[in-house]
């Protein structure tokens, strides 16, 4: 092994000892040169142009990436709500609600977990009857606002909620919303008579004498809110609350129209003789 | 001094002055290496042009990593070698169109004169062309180590290897040198 390194040293120290041409081309130096020159504008814009590009590219592909995992996941949960709706309208207690007119309303989705809230049908208001002083007062709903008398009280769907085990296919819970609503219900009730006893506009019209015929309120839609990890019924509070009251005294009645947000009443008005019609003057009002 | 280097390349990355400067510091250099590689004065104008060239066209892209500037030409003179004799030339930048500048040389001479000089070294002649057989990962390490008299640390840093990968490629491509051609260079 020696004797090889030996013969590789002197192989290097040949190679060493070679006499090395030191050659230099001026023309060619100086025409290289000229040429650099010449590229060199050219060069410097592709690159900021190319720097700019360079730029543009990392931010765009994030801004890709970031769109896909968005509607990628807002279609992972559209999925989800899609396959909620379907499980809670295979529940018999659900499925009859529907096929009575209740809609679903929202769903919405915590822990991998869907709640679902169903919404009876169209209940714009309720009427709070008082025929007489020694009958108790019921709430009954009427549809669409159209006047009903001597409604007889049962219990009906007011909305419920729904809880859904998306994983197990199943309908852990559900809530009624009955309770909730009979309160929001009274609430309303009494905040409509306390505004009217106070009302200046009723005290001219109706007279001291006259009784509380009736009260109608518009039922209390309401909508799930996502709060720290839990789901919270809340009611709705976009639109404007509205009550009316009807008064009747020797045959006459009087109807007054209250906003509940403005705490107000907008409008106070005879109606037709209760032996004549049953339905008030202007019931669209 | 190396301070200095950074800050004239960036400058040269904003003014083709700065470039120009560059280019007469380092444009004997390589081109003196690309002709021991070589040994032909046609194929090392060309190599060194296009070198340049390649450097102008990536000196934006540039990072100082405390390895001189000349390191980096040397890569891109020894990528450009390999270029060429895979190739076999083709594509090069021919330099004719550029305009002869006003000169007391004659480049015919000049060039004839350098040919004739070249021709003197037949030494060094006979020894190229016997490294030249060998694979360019030996070629590199040779030429750099006993005609450019570059030191272990330097070619590791130009060819971007560890110093022991580099005596070891020297060793082997002794070695082969030596199987090759037993006899005396």
């Amino acid at each position: 092994m020696r004797f090889i390194y030996m013969e590789n040293d002197d192989l290097a120290k040949k190679l060493e000892k070679i006499s090395l041409p030191e050659i230099e081309l001026q023309s060619h130096k100086t025409k290289l040169r000229l040429l650099l020159m010449e590229k060199y504008s050219p060069e410097k814009k592709r690159r900021e142009i190319f720097g700019i590009l360079n730029k543009l590219i990392p931010a765009t592909a994030f801004a890709i990436i970031l769109l896909f995992i968005f509607f990628n996941k807002r279609g992972f949960q559209t999925d989800n709500l899609a396959r909620a709706k379907e499980i809670a309208l295979q529940n018999t207690e659900i499925k009859n609600w529907v096929e009575e007119g209740a809609t679903i309303k929202d769903v919405q989705i915590v822990d991998g977990k869907a709640y679902v809230l169903i919404e009876p049908a169209e209940t714009a208001e309720v009427s709070v009857i008082k025929e007489t002083s020694e009958e108790p007062p019921a709430v009954n709903l009427k549809s669409g606002g159209t006047f009903q008398e001597n409604v007889e009280t049962k219990e009906s769907f007011k909305g419920a909620v729904a809880e859904v085990n998306i994983k197990e296919k199943k309908i852990s819970n559900i809530e009624k919303l009955a309770p909730t609503v009979t309160g929001l219900i009274e609430k309303k009730k009494e905040k409509t008579l306390e505004i009217a006893n106070n009302s200046t506009k009723i005290q001219e019209v109706v007279p001291k004498e006259a009784e509380v015929l009736d009260i109608s309120v518009t039922v209390p839609k309401f909508k799930l809110s996502k709060e720290g990890g839990s789901i919270l019924v809340l009611p709705e509070t976009e639109t404007e609350e509205r009550a009316s009251i009807i008064y009747k005294s020797d045959g006459k009645r009087w109807e007054g129209k209250i906003n509940l947000n403005k705490e107000e009443v907008e409008e106070v008005k005879s109606i037709k003789d209760i032996n004549n019609s049953a339905t008030p003057e202007n019931p669209g009002r | 001094m190396k301070k200095g280097e950074k800050s004239q390349i960036e400058k040269a990355k904003k003014n083709p002055e700065a470039f120009s400067e560059l280019y007469d510091k380092y444009y004997s250099q390589i081109f003196g290496y690309v002709l021991k590689r070589v040994a032909n004065l046609e194929i090392a104008q060309d190599v060194t042009s296009d070198t340049f060239l390649k450097a102008l066209k990536n000196l934006w892209q540039f990072r100082w990593r405390n390895v001189p500037f000349s390191c980096w030409l040397y890569r891109i003179a020894n990528n450009e070698i390999v270029n060429y004799f895979r190739k076999r030339k083709g594509g090069w930048v021919s330099l004719e169109k550029i305009s002869e500048p006003v000169s007391s040389s004659n480049p015919q001479l000049e060039f004839a004169e350098a040919e004739a000089e070249l021709e003197k070294h037949q030494e060094f002649l006979k020894a190229q062309k016997k490294i030249l057989k060998l694979p360019f990962k030996y070629q590199e390490v040779i030429t750099l180590r006993f005609f450019e008299k570059k030191q272990i640390k330097e070619i590791a840093e130009i060819l971007g290897k560890k110093e022991g990968t580099i005596k070891s490629l020297l060793h082997r491509g002794l070695e082969k040198l030596k199987e090759e051609f037993p006899e005396t260079l």
